[in-house]
């Protein structure tokens, strides 16, 4: 069975889950018998060394079956490319390879047309989509979250859309959504990562049985061996981009909140990078704290902004926390975070939606609190830093996170 | 002394005429009487009340001295007429542009005083050529920035425009402006003309049509101030510039070899390229789909290039047949679609806004059905139930009502009547089973219009006098109706995201005041006769619902 591997992005040259989730599906597909997986990751402006004068599409630094597709001009509003030869050449790409399953692991950087023009091309082909997020039904970067109030959407509408991006009157996104859905009927099976994600799409009108739950198992850090075990669980982590969804600004107003009540046995490390990405609001918040923290002495000080990490980083960055907090604001799909902290045997405290709820067991394996409150935040850390035997009692409630060989078994079946 | 008046006769009973002094030259009278030469006097123009009777007081019959008393309740008519004053005077004015194309379009803009002394006639005399506007060919408008400099005690229309087409080459340069007033007096002018491109002249006709302040309504006033010569001219004009940007387009077809079209669907593409795409792969869902051509006219010569790429890579994607056609110039709706319907292969001509596609799954093929069932006179020429993107109906056929003003609400005499279409259901719940029942209407939505070739072309297509879009739809309907085959609604479904097909400036508002003017004033009066109103009552139309 020949399976093309479509992505955004090659993870190597821009990070981001999706396209890691399908590069590791590659790689795992690669040591299956039977399986002859190609990938075909984008790369656009972020990476002008590698567009050749005339190519479209070429191989990728040497390396078997992986195929770069040389993106630009991309029109984000209706999703599709300018680019007629573009799509000869990704024509041409199928008839070449002639794959039996063709999976996108996004359109964007393509366009959504690609799923029909993949459709015309290969007939017989098995078309399957991933939805790593809700950017088919969302127009605000596909994340169901109003922009105006920083509300959970749970139901894309014109009126509704219109009022989250009021540059484009109601009728766009009612034909936004009718051109998405006329490209996603080529599609013969939908995945999607977290469970919760299905009633969304289906409420919007894709039908139920074509969607299918496979959760993402990627490779994941493990600690050689445990630290010896502190005197106190009060140490908190936050890995994640500093991006407005991913609410680094709840925890440092929990972190405020504790100093106030006189509460300051704890600390928090902050990992994580692409503060440019936030809004200018968030930026100044994040900014004002870190700046404010490094007026004060050593030892009052407790937030520790460590920077990036890259994924070799991971497993010694989780070894100097107990606790690792995923203060979300948005619907968390899968949250690869969760698992790599799951995987160094870390109980989280997160949001209590979306993709973290479905995994999270209040209690169970970790804390959940309400999406935003840094009051209830606040009280969680409080707890978590000075309940006896707790940390030890959600640890022991973890469940090691789904694995490669779990997400690829998932798909083949997907595959038929 | 002259014998007085002695019956009505000579005048109105309430004028005394001329009585010649006697007696003795009177300085201070002849002054009070004469406040012209008074001022003249004060200028410096004459040394004396009394220079001034020498050298022409006496011979224009200026009174010398005051009669015994003014005679009450009675005029004194104190000279002969026409010679009251001791010089008219010129009127205050302006003229901002005289602006002149290559084609012999001529545009000039600018406002005059005429609030009690009236503006005659505009004059402009260039070396080789020469013309004159009537005062009742210029448009009238209010110009609030000459009302600041003359202050009028009432409001008044100042400013004024006129357009001519001469239909010739004419040389450009200086020209003397004379602005003629009803005395007599006279306000010369030298102006450089300024020469633009013809569809900037155009484009700044209609413009300072939709921009301008009116002393009413601009719905009412904008059609009525061309109504008398401008409107005639603008068409003319634009039929011309029409002409040009259809006759040499650009044809690209992306066609799967041998297949013949069932029907062709054409399309007028203006401003938002993305609508190719979005269509076609709309269309492409619809079994059936493949037995239609897709033809797209575009008007926005800045769009080629994105169009000739999204042709390809929506041929690409779904394989229909498409025909792009690319004009160099904007030649509007109705001669964009002639275009399209005249390179369409098909015998069934289905003529579809860029923003409308099917509501129903089985659209493209009951559509074909309905149009090869019959009869003729059911399917000749139909239009369909197009809905908002918000589920509720948007058109169920079209009606027309006539609304008039007064004319003194636009500063002028005679009131203005003008045609206003409106659609059935537009806004009404989606299933209203008497809006959607197949009928005669008096017309149809331009937005989708299914027609037999044959009698397309016997109609002769669509009238391209209306300028850019509007109106053109029920003329064909109402042409249709005429020739005894009035328009049908049939119960087929489609959206219809109006307004949002392209992008809408003050320029086609101006197009718009023209079309109001131009359809008003074609059809008027047979729709009075029975064709106004939801209720409709014309002959044409009950015989054909028999």
């Amino acid at each position: 069975m020949k399976v093309l591997i479509i992505a955004m992005y090659h993870p190597e040259l821009v990070r981001g889950g999706s396209q890691q989730v399908a590069h590791e599906l590659f790689q795992g597909l690669r040591e299956t018998p039977g399986v002859e997986p190609v990938l075909l990751c984008s790369a656009d402006h972020n990476s002008p060394a590698l567009f050749k004068s005339g190519a479209r599409i070429t191989g990728f630094d040497g390396r078997e079956n992986e195929f770069l597709f040389l993106s630009h001009d991309y029109d984000y509003v209706w999703q599709k490319l300018p680019l007629p030869l573009q799509a000869q050449a990704f024509a041409e790409f199928l008839e070449r390879i002639r794959p039996d399953v063709v999976h996108f692991h996004h359109f964007m950087t393509y366009g959504i047309d690609y799923l029909s023009l993949a459709r015309r091309v290969c007939p017989a082909a098995r078309i399957v989509f991933t939805a790593h997020e809700f950017l088919v039904v969302c127009a605000a970067q596909g994340h169901m979250v109003r922009p105006p109030d920083g509300a959970l959407c749970e139901r894309a509408t014109p009126v509704r859309c219109h009022q989250c991006l009021p540059q484009h009157p109601p009728e766009h996104f009612f034909l936004r959504a009718q051109w998405m859905k006329s490209h996603l009927a080529a599609v013969d099976r939908f995945t999607v990562p977290g469970r919760f994600m299905a009633a969304t799409y289906e409420k919007w009108g894709l039908p139920a049985e074509k969607i299918t739950h496979v959760p993402n198992g990627l490779r994941l850090p493990s600690l050689k061996a445990q630290p010896a075990a502190p005197a106190r669980r009060n140490r908190f982590g936050f890995f994640g981009q500093l991006i407005d969804v991913k609410g680094l600004s709840v925890l440092l107003e929990a972190v405020a909140l504790l100093r106030a009540e006189g509460f300051t046995d704890f600390s928090v490390e902050v990992n994580g990078e692409n503060i440019h990405f936030a809004s200018p609001e968030i930026r100044a918040r994040i900014e004002q704290f870190q700046a404010g923290e490094a007026e004060l002495p050593p030892a009052e000080r407790r937030v520790r902004f460590n920077g990036g990490y890259h994924p070799g980083q991971v497993a010694a960055r989780m070894a100097r926390v107990d606790w690792v907090v995923v203060p979300s604001l948005w619907w968390e799909i899968f949250c690869l975070v969760l698992s790599e902290a799951w995987a160094c045997g870390r109980p989280v405290i997160a949001s209590d939606v979306g993709g973290l709820a479905e995994r999270v067991t209040d209690g169970g394996d970790g804390l959940l609190f309400p999406l935003g409150d840094a009051r209830a935040l606040a009280e969680a850390m409080r707890r978590a830093a000075t309940e006896e035997g707790l940390w030890e009692r959600l640890a022991a409630g973890i469940a090691p996170p789904p694995s490669l060989a779990e997400m690829v078994a998932g798909y083949l079946k997907v595959y038929g | 002394m002259r014998a007085p008046a002695k019956s009505a006769k000579a005048g109105p009973a309430r004028v005394q005429p001329l009585a010649a002094p006697e007696g003795a030259f009177d300085e201070q009278t002849y002054l009070r009487l004469n406040p012209d030469v008074l001022i003249a006097v004060a200028e410096g123009k004459f040394r004396s009340g009394r220079e001034h009777y020498e050298l022409y007081g006496k011979a224009e019959g200026r009174l010398a001295a005051a009669p015994a008393g003014l005679p009450r309740d009675k005029i004194l008519i104190t000279a002969r007429p026409g010679q009251a004053e001791e010089a008219p005077h010129p009127p205050q004015g302006a003229v901002d542009a005289i602006k002149l194309s290559p084609s012999g379009g001529l545009y000039v803009t600018g406002w005059v005083h005429d609030a009690l002394d009236r503006l005659d006639a505009l004059e402009l005399y260039v070396p080789g050529w020469s013309t004159a506007f009537s005062a009742a060919a210029l448009a009238r408008t209010r110009r609030p920035d000459a009302e600041e400099v003359v202050k009028p005690h009432l409001p008044h229309a100042l400013g004024f425009w006129g357009f001519i087409h001469a239909g010739q080459h004419l040389g450009a340069g200086k020209c003397n402006v004379v602005m003629r007033m009803k005395s007599g007096a006279e306000l010369s002018l030298i102006v450089a003309i300024e020469t633009v491109e013809d569809l900037e002249l155009r484009f700044l006709a209609f413009q300072q049509l939709a921009t301008a302040h009116y002393p009413g309504p601009a719905y009412f006033n904008a059609p009525a101030v061309i109504a008398a010569a401008i409107g005639p001219q603008l068409v003319e004009f634009s039929a011309m510039l029409t002409r040009r940007a259809v006759s040499a387009p650009f044809i690209e077809r992306f066609h799967q070899p041998g297949r013949r079209p069932l029907a062709s669907i054409i399309v007028c593409l203006y401003g938002r390229p993305e609508y190719l795409r979005l269509q076609q792969a709309l269309f492409a869902r619809q079994p059936g789909a493949e037995e239609y051509e897709y033809v797209y006219v575009c008007n926005s010569a800045s769009l080629a290039e994105t169009l000739l790429k999204d042709a390809a890579i929506a041929h690409r994607a779904h394989g229909l047949d498409i025909t792009l056609i690319l004009l160099g110039a904007n030649a509007g709706f109705a001669a964009a679609n002639n275009l399209g319907a005249a390179q369409a292969r098909a015998s069934r001509l289905v003529f579809v806004n860029p923003d409308v596609f099917p509501k129903e799954p089985d659209f493209a093929r009951r559509h074909l059905a309905l149009a090869a069932a019959g009869p003729a006179a059911r399917t000749d020429l139909f239009g369909a139930a197009l809905y908002y993107d918000d589920g509720s109906l948007m058109h169920a056929g079209m009606y027309f009502e006539a609304d008039t003003a007064p004319g003194f609400m636009l500063g002028q005499g005679e009131d203005v009547t003008l045609l206003r279409v409106e659609h059935y259901g537009k806004g009404a719940p989606p299933d209203d089973a008497a809006l959607l029942r197949p009928r005669p209407v008096p017309a149809v939505s331009g937005a989708f219009i299914s027609a037999a070739r044959g009698w397309f072309e016997r109609l002769e297509g669509f009238s391209e006098s209306y300028v850019f879009g509007h109106y053109e739809d029920a003329d064909l309907c109402l042409r249709s109706l005429e020739a005894g085959r009035p328009a049908w609604l049939h119960d087929l479904h489609l959206w219809h995201l109006e307004g949002k097909g392209g992008a809408r400036l003050p320029v086609h508002e101006g197009a718009a005041a023209v079309n109001r003017w131009l359809f008003t004033q074609s059809w008027l009066q047979t729709l009075r006769a029975g064709l106004l109103g939801p209720q409709a009552a014309h002959p044409a139309l009950s015989e054909a619902a028999a």
